[in-house]
């Protein structure tokens, strides 16, 4: 590294920061910095005891949470998330030799991130229960030493100092079997606190697990850890894969023949598929399709229609599953070819809108073709009702069936047609994404110009891909309209398909786990939180914003998308270093890597 | 023959309500080339707006009350424009494409939400000022509403117009429209002209808002998006980025809209997607719209 460089580097370091979250670390430090990890703990043991005593006075919110010194439901997990806090504010400290090596990044921004997440834990359960109980008055000394110690918390974690940590080296590749099993352990891991969750028997406990778990993940994320794990898994990406998939099907073998959690489960996988399929569309290629839910609309429209449904028109036309399933997708599809004909060859956002467009044609036509505005063919803003179980292989859909020795509701039968379902539309995704097509996709979505003027074959590409994303939905509309039993045109209006594109853009757009993620948040969130309900779009609306400015590449991130979207950052940040002065080419770039 | 001149009468005035609305479409889109999904929002809030500031003076049963309520929804969309503007779409201006349409969906159903959230989900009965017809020649009749969203329409098309062709702003405008970075370079502050691009489109939006307050007697929170919709069609008619095209644009989708109700078989039933239709046919035959100049793969 040359002197030159060197010295800029450090005079940037020393430079006023200019950011209010620069100015607000900085004058934190310089007042109590010294201290701050030892404040960050005292915060933690008072959220810890905050745990053990009473959190409300009226006994009739969530279980009864008036009893001290014996912590129930939500209090558990707020213990649960104080020690993690104490384990991550100490491993730059006593820790820093047992367990500095898995967190290779340090605890400093993660313990900030956790006392963020027990703060708003706190502070989210207060308000609910206040408002539920009537007025701040009913919430009991636990809840507020919660609050009071996320507060000191995080102020502890702001003021912290980052210490000087040795370079980054790649990892020691570890046995196969070793992979094999922190892969089967993490997936475990989340299998039962996905079940923990859906269990919880009020919202407190579930906010709380959300709250808890969502940031010891963002802790561990920012510690180092998750990124290694996520390497590890993206090492051996098959494996990863198929033990999701063994995960997700010993779900309902938890359940037995209670139905209500696999109903929504039903839901979410159906949901999570299709939002797999707009990722290619959106994620791979690059086009924002907004109407994307009136393809699934079209698919789920022919299935009521050929299935034999009394309510239908074409009653007597009954096909078999297989049949409508195809047909349904390949309608959808060429449905697909006629809007991204005329629109593909124009660059970009006209396909917004008319996808947009679109969407509300569709919603409009079914709505129409009721028989007093057109000829009767969709049943209009009634639908069609009644589309039969399932029948495939003689398997009756509709009736508990009986799998190595257990009974299980029969909503399980479509939950693992759903799982066929996503585990097809997953391959789809990842071959495509994995071969010349989606290489062509990734340089279309980057520059167009240049990809056509390096013989990319732009149109037909982006119709292509359009297409595919149809198809796939069309697929995901014939099983939700037997899962479902009726279809209406009001499950097809534009606010679902923003839903869809809030699953993509918030799991991460570009990977095929991202959506998946993303779905199971948006749906199963407001089916644990009642209250919720309300303010959902609200939310999502303005998650979408957030995401976008904050993390574009999502929860889950795409390596090459997370380059892509901060591209811009990268090239202001350099620009100071390699400008000038005669710096060889890239010392600046070596100096600060 | 006049019923066919009474809906011409009526598509213009309805028209007239579009190309206001689109007019914010292709001035936005002319500088920095981002569809604003947000912006049938901002004519929604305008029409809020103005009717807070209805209630707020006691509900006069007055003409004159008509100028703070233009007043005030211009305001609230500007206000919301402008935030909108500073914190959503500007720190993404370097960004992927991709990231400044998602955020304007968010922008969009995030307003929409807090107004359902704020004023309910049902509809707002909105003032009707004026009652009786203003003129009636051979049959044609217009009412003296109609008659008040016409002038109001025209005159902020006019002043816009001059706006635009005349002033020291306006030149900067069509100069950052033409080539942001030379724009720059001759020492324009292209942030402040967008900034400028977006609060006229606010101001006639708002306008649009009260217009249609006026007209259908009452306001709800989803108004923006099927009227947003179709004014991005008309700009798209006109040729986007053309603030002319997007008047006439305007006129042709309200003409377009009223005739199919009117002669289609079930026509109101399947008006909304005549609109659509049309926008399908624009891209696919001239996507450079009717008077745009500009070929459209700058979109």
């Amino acid at each position: 590294m040359s002197e030159t460089t060197t010295r800029r580097i450090s005079s940037m370091d020393t430079a006023a920061p200019k950011t209010w979250q620069g100015r607000l670390t900085g004058w934190c430090q310089a007042r109590y910095g010294p201290y701050a990890a030892i404040i960050t703990l005292v915060g933690a043991v008072v959220v810890g005891v905050g745990g053990v005593l009473a959190w409300t006075y009226d006994a009739s919110y969530a279980g009864d949470l008036t009893v001290a010194f014996s912590p129930i439901g939500g209090q558990r997990w707020a213990i649960g998330g104080a020690v993690a806090l104490i384990v991550m504010t100490l491993l730059d400290g006593v820790l820093q030799r047992p367990l500095g090596r898995f967190f290779p990044l340090g605890g400093v921004k993660a313990s900030l991130i956790l006392s963020v997440a027990l703060l708003l834990m706190g502070v989210v359960v207060a308000i609910r229960a206040s408002k539920v109980l009537g007025g701040l008055a009913n919430v009991n000394t636990g809840l507020w030493l919660v609050i009071a110690g996320g507060l000191v918390a995080t102020a502890g974690a702001i003021g912290r100092v980052e210490p000087e940590r040795p370079a980054l080296k790649a990892p020691k590749p570890l046995p196969a079997w070793l992979d094999f099993i922190i892969i089967a352990v993490t997936i475990g891991l989340g299998l039962v606190v996905a079940v923990k969750a859906l269990d919880s028997s009020d919202e407190v406990t579930f906010m709380c697990i959300l709250f808890v778990v969502g940031g010891i993940a963002a802790a561990l994320q920012f510690s180092g850890l998750l990124p290694r794990i996520s390497a590890i898994t993206a090492s051996h990406y098959g494996v990863t894969i198929a033990a999701s998939f063994i995960a997700a099907i010993i779900f309902p073998f938890t359940q037995g023949t209670n139905g209500a959690y696999l109903s929504i489960a039903v839901n979410v996988a159906i949901f999570a598929a299709a939002a797999i399929g707009l990722n290619i569309v959106v994620g791979l290629a690059g086009l924002l399709d907004l109407g994307y839910i009136a393809f699934t609309g079209v698919g789920a429209y022919y299935a009521a229609l050929f299935s034999g449904a009394a309510s239908s028109r074409f009653a007597g036309h009954h096909q078999p599953f297989l049949a409508v399933l195809v047909g349904g997708a390949v309608v959808a599809a060429i449905f697909g070819l006629i809007i991204g004909a005329p629109t593909l060859r124009l660059r970009g956002d006209y396909l917004a809108i008319v996808t947009l467009g679109f969407g509300e044609i569709f919603r409009i036509t079914v709505n129409n073709l009721n028989g007093q505005s057109g000829p009767n063919i969709t049943g209009g803003a009634q639908g069609i009702y009644g589309v039969p179980d399932l029948d495939v292989f003689g398997v009756n859909f509709g009736k508990n069936q009986t799998i190595f020795g257990t009974q299980l509701s029969y909503f399980a039968n479509y939950y693992f047609a759903a799982l066929i379902l996503i585990a097809f539309v997953m391959f789809i995704f990842i071959r495509a994404n994995s071969s010349r097509i989606g290489r062509a996709w990734v340089a279309i979505r980057e520059d167009e110009t240049a990809a056509s003027a390096m013989g990319v074959n732009t149109f037909k590409l982006k119709l292509l891909a359009f297409a595919m994303g149809a198809f796939l939905a069309g697929l995901a509309g014939t099983i939700q309209a037997h899962s479902l039993s009726s279809v209406t045109p009001d499950s097809y209006v534009f606010l679902n398909s923003s839903f869809l594109l809030s699953a993509v853009v918030l799991g991460g757009m570009g990977t095929v786990m991202g959506p998946l993620l993303g779905a199971v948040l948006l749906l199963v969130i407001p089916e644990k939180l009642r209250f919720f309900q309300e303010w959902r779009l609200w939310l999502f609306g303005l998650a979408l914003i957030l995401m976008m400015r904050f993390r574009p590449e999502g929860l889950i991130a795409s390596r090459r998308r997370a380059l892509e979207f901060h591209e811009a950052e990268d090239d202001d940040a350099e620009a100071p270093l390699s400008g000038g002065l005669g710096a060889p080419p890239g010392a600046g770039h070596g100096g600060v890597l | 023959m006049s019923d066919f001149f009474q809906q011409l009468a009526n598509g213009i005035v309805l028209g007239m309500l579009y190309a206001l609305i689109a007019l914010g479409y292709t001035m936005v889109y002319g500088i920095i080339q981002l569809i604003n999904f947000a912006h049938g929002e901002i004519f929604m809030i305008g029409a809020f707006g103005s009717l807070a500031v209805f209630t707020l003076l006691g509900s006069p049963d007055h003409l004159w009350v008509l100028i703070p309520m233009i007043l005030g929804g211009m305001v609230s969309s500007v206000a919301i424009a402008v935030v909108m503007e500073r914190f959503a779409y500007r720190p993404l201006r370097h960004a992927p494409r991709l990231a400044p349409l998602i955020t304007a969906i968010g922008v969009s159903v995030f307003l929409q939400e807090s107004i359902r959230l704020w004023q309910g989900g049902a509809a707002k009965p909105y003032p009707s000022l004026l009652s009786g017809n203003a003129l009636s020649i051979g049959g044609v009749t217009v009412d003296k509403t109609s008659m008040l969203i016409v002038f109001l329409a025209a005159g902020s098309m006019i002043a816009l117009d001059r706006f635009v062709a005349t002033s020291r702003t306006g030149r900067a405008m069509r100069a950052t429209a033409q080539d942001p970075d030379t724009a720059r370079l001759m020492g324009i502050d292209t942030d402040r002209i967008i900034v400028i691009a977006f609060v006229l489109g606010a101001c006639l939006a708002a306008v649009a808002g009260v217009a249609q307050g006026l007209s259908t007697g009452n306001i709800q929170f989803n108004i923006g998006f099927i009227a947003g919709l179709k004014a991005f069609t008309a700009a798209v008619l006109g040729g986007i980025g053309n603030i002319r095209g997007a008047v006439v644009g305007g006129l042709l989708i309200g003409i377009i809209e009223v005739m199919l109700t009117q002669y289609f078989p079930n026509g109101s039933a399947w008006k909304d997607v005549g609109a659509f239709a049309v926008l399908i046919l624009v891209l696919l035959l001239r996507p450079q719209g009717l008077l745009g100049e500009r070929v459209a793969d700058r979109a």
